[in-house]
């Protein structure tokens, strides 16, 4: 493979993620985040070339709503802007795309969304045909069960084992204060929990939550003066599958399979189980296992770290679930994890996903040193 | 600290989306045949409903093969909440994924009853829409039943 | 015998109707900016590097991208820049065609509101031109938009093009 610019990871700033901000709209929300990453990294908004972000305008309710969104984001004087609609993770792969064309040395990556003034399983019915699929009524938990039901059958997983997972997530998630369910619980008062959409129960699954994420991304030479300890982007890949849920094997996930061996062949890794901390976007623990199972990682295992944030089962805002994974890994490799950091973290595997049942996949594999010289 | 202000509105947007020949078609066989049909497609086998074109390699869709309107349950979503104004009834249901037989991918559609004998692997048949009932829709297929 | 293809003539088309309820939040600043519309009070946000003021209020400036955490009154008149006459019914609005919209910048803001000049024949409004609110009776205002009824002229001199340049 050609020599690529390093790229990485040197500032990320999160909103506490909480089930309703009633006092902020989408944008005042975001406005912090922008400012806190810049003064993270010692500059003002002219230090950044270009900026990206990830939203959904049916979300907010807000045709053309994205656009608002630039007023907080310091578009004046009149900046290059891409807008995605989708997970914010995947704008943070053009953004790094848009650095390796070279004329950028420097972005800014943002998600958004008010999930609360919505009701996502109506909006997310709208991601299907509508010939096929939305006609019947499909939402995204019941499609997220339809998944589940089709990984138990192949894998034999039982309901207490998602149970299992889920509650080690919630233990997780009562370390990282940006957390939304921040009380641990145990797997036997998880499966008591009533049924969402069989086989998932409520317990296992995130409320309705909201936040406001800005990750900024910059190239060697600059990186280094944004940051004390970079996270250095060593590869990543993207891969998106059909939209027809019945032409696919749901019970895995074969785009983020290709995409996590194509990411760790340019990061010059056998194995994703070389990395010491993971973060995968899964919102269900089925989803969680289909990937571990398509990354060849160990779920149960203590290394690499899953989900030491608690991961998207603690906290869920709809459009950056995955740019916050990726936000974690940079906060795990630069010592900023706090009370959820992984001891001695040097290599990290950040996973961002989009659509129903893990449609589209971008992977990310990150470390404490550069990968090209 | 300031007394938080809301708004309650609901959104309306009554679609008219062109189905186009193949997915047309196939509608049609819906509501005028009571007939399911395929399309062999490049790469995925025969595709039902067709979408016209093969998602895996974008070529187009070959000729049309009749599947039966019985198949074999490959996942099952039991809803025992509905969503008023998004689900298709309001009484405990089932999303399934049905390969029907002669098909080689599955089409997503819902089953009304036996809910507590449906999983993976059961065998289900199509209950077609009264006559009346039937439009050029997805749902001219009223739903599906559990085979005994 | 039975047909060996799906019929020939399709289905032209599907419909869906899709239903979507939002509860959406004002936020506070546009909270206070309603709720002081009910005192006849016009509300902006002052950027805290320029000192450029916002209406409605934001908070932050998109030209400074300095935050604005200051909320300032500002007059209930202003000057029309820009302005066109409208001779198409719009869905929703039953004003009586042609009717003025307008780009109203008040005095202490730096930015236009949008607003309907009434009280004079379309032909008369021109740029530069001086106008007020009319605010709905006491008791009758609800924190809204609405709360302004419309703008009319003042009857005071022109304000000089080179005055409000910068606003339009």
């Amino acid at each position: 493979m050609a020599s690529l610019r390093n790229v990485a990871v040197v500032g990320f700033a999160q909103a506490p993620i909480v089930a309703r901000d009633a006092h902020r709209i989408a944008t005042e929300m975001l406005y912090g985040q922008v400012r806190a990453a810049l003064d993270q990294c010692g500059v003002e908004r002219d230090a950044i070339d270009f900026q990206a972000a990830g939203s959904a305008d049916y979300l907010d309710g807000r045709p053309f709503g994205f656009v608002a969104a630039l007023d907080v984001m310091g578009s004046w004087p009149a900046k290059p802007d891409l807008h995605l609609e989708m997970d914010a993770s995947f704008a943070a792969y053009y953004a790094w795309l848009r650095i390796q064309a070279g004329d950028s040395d420097t972005a800014l990556v943002c998600g958004y969304g008010k999930t609360s003034e919505g009701e996502p399983d109506r909006v997310l019915n709208l991601q299907l045909d509508p010939y096929y699929q939305a006609a019947i009524g499909l939402d995204p938990t019941s499609t997220a069960a339809l998944q589940a039901s089709a990984w138990m059958a192949r894998s034999g997983a039982t309901d207490r084992q998602l149970a299992a997972l889920a509650a080690r997530r919630r233990a997780a998630g009562a370390r990282n204060a940006d957390a939304q369910l921040r009380e641990p619980t145990t797997a036997d008062e998880l499966a008591k929990t009533p049924w969402a959409v069989e086989p998932l129960r409520q317990g296992y699954l995130p409320p309705v939550g909201e936040s406001a994420v800005c990750l900024i991304l910059a190239a060697e030479g600059k990186a280094e003066k944004m940051c004390d300890r970079p996270a250095w982007i060593r590869g990543v890949d993207q891969r998106i599958e059909l939209q027809t849920l019945g032409g696919r094997d749901l019970s895995r996930s074969a785009g983020a399979k290709l995409a996590t061996e194509r990411a760790l062949a340019m990061a010059g890794l056998a194995r994703a189980a070389d990395v010491d901390v993971v973060e995968l976007c899964a919102t269900t623990p089925a989803e969680e296992l289909i990937l571990c199972e398509a990354m060849g990682l160990d779920a149960a295992g203590s290394r690499p770290a899953i989900n030491p944030s608690g991961g998207p089962l603690v906290g869920n805002p709809v459009m950056m679930a995955g740019l916050i994974r990726l936000g974690e890994a940079f906060r795990q490799l630069a010592g900023r994890a706090d009370g959820h950091g992984v001891a001695g973290a040097r290599r990290a595997i950040a996973h961002g996903a989009q659509g129903h049942c893990l449609q589209q996949n971008v992977v990310w594999v990150l470390g404490d040193e550069r990968r090209w010289t | 600290m300031t007394e938080p202000l809301e708004q309650r509105v609901v959104t309306e947007f009554p679609y008219k989306h062109s189905t186009g020949e193949v997915i047309g078609r196939f509608l049609a066989g819906l509501k005028d045949q009571k007939r399911i049909w395929g399309q062999r497609v490049a790469g995925q086998g025969v595709v039902v409903p067709p979408v016209g074109y093969s998602e895996t390699d974008g070529s187009a869709g070959g000729e049309w093969v009749e599947v039966k309107p019985t198949g074999v349950v490959t996942a099952v979503a039991r809803v025992y909440r509905p969503i008023a104004q998004l689900h298709p009834c309001a009484e405990p249901f089932a999303f399934v994924l049905v390969k029907l037989d002669g098909a080689d991918t599955a089409l997503a559609h819902v089953v009304r009853d036996d809910l507590e004998r449906l999983r993976v692997g059961t065998r289900v048949e199509a209950v077609w829409a009264p006559d009346a009932d039937r439009t050029g829709s997805i749902r001219d297929i009223a739903c599906f039943r559990v085979i005994t | 015998m039975s047909a060996s293809e799906p019929p020939k003539e399709p289905v032209k088309y599907v419909e869906k109707q899709v239903h979507l309820p939002y509860c959406y939040v004002a936020g506070d600043y546009k909270a206070r900016y309603l709720a002081a519309l009910k005192d006849k009070t016009i509300l902006g946000s002052k950027c805290s590097r320029t000192g450029k003021v916002f209406v409605p209020p934001i908070v932050a400036s998109p030209e400074s991208f300095a935050p604005c955490d200051e909320l300032v009154p500002v007059a209930d008149r202003g000057i029309v820049t820009t302005f066109c006459i409208v001779n198409i019914p719009v869905i929703g609005r039953a004003i009586e065609l042609p009717y003025v919209a307008a780009s109203v910048a008040l005095d202490g803001a730096d930015i236009s509101i949008y607003a309907l000049v009434q009280e004079c024949a379309p032909e008369a409004v021109r740029m530069g031109m001086r106008v007020e609110a009319v605010w709905k009776p006491d008791g009758e205002r609800q924190g809204s938009h609405e709360d302004i009824v419309h703008f009319r002229p003042t009857g005071e001199p022109d304000a000089p093009l080179a005055s409000f340049m910068h606003r339009l």
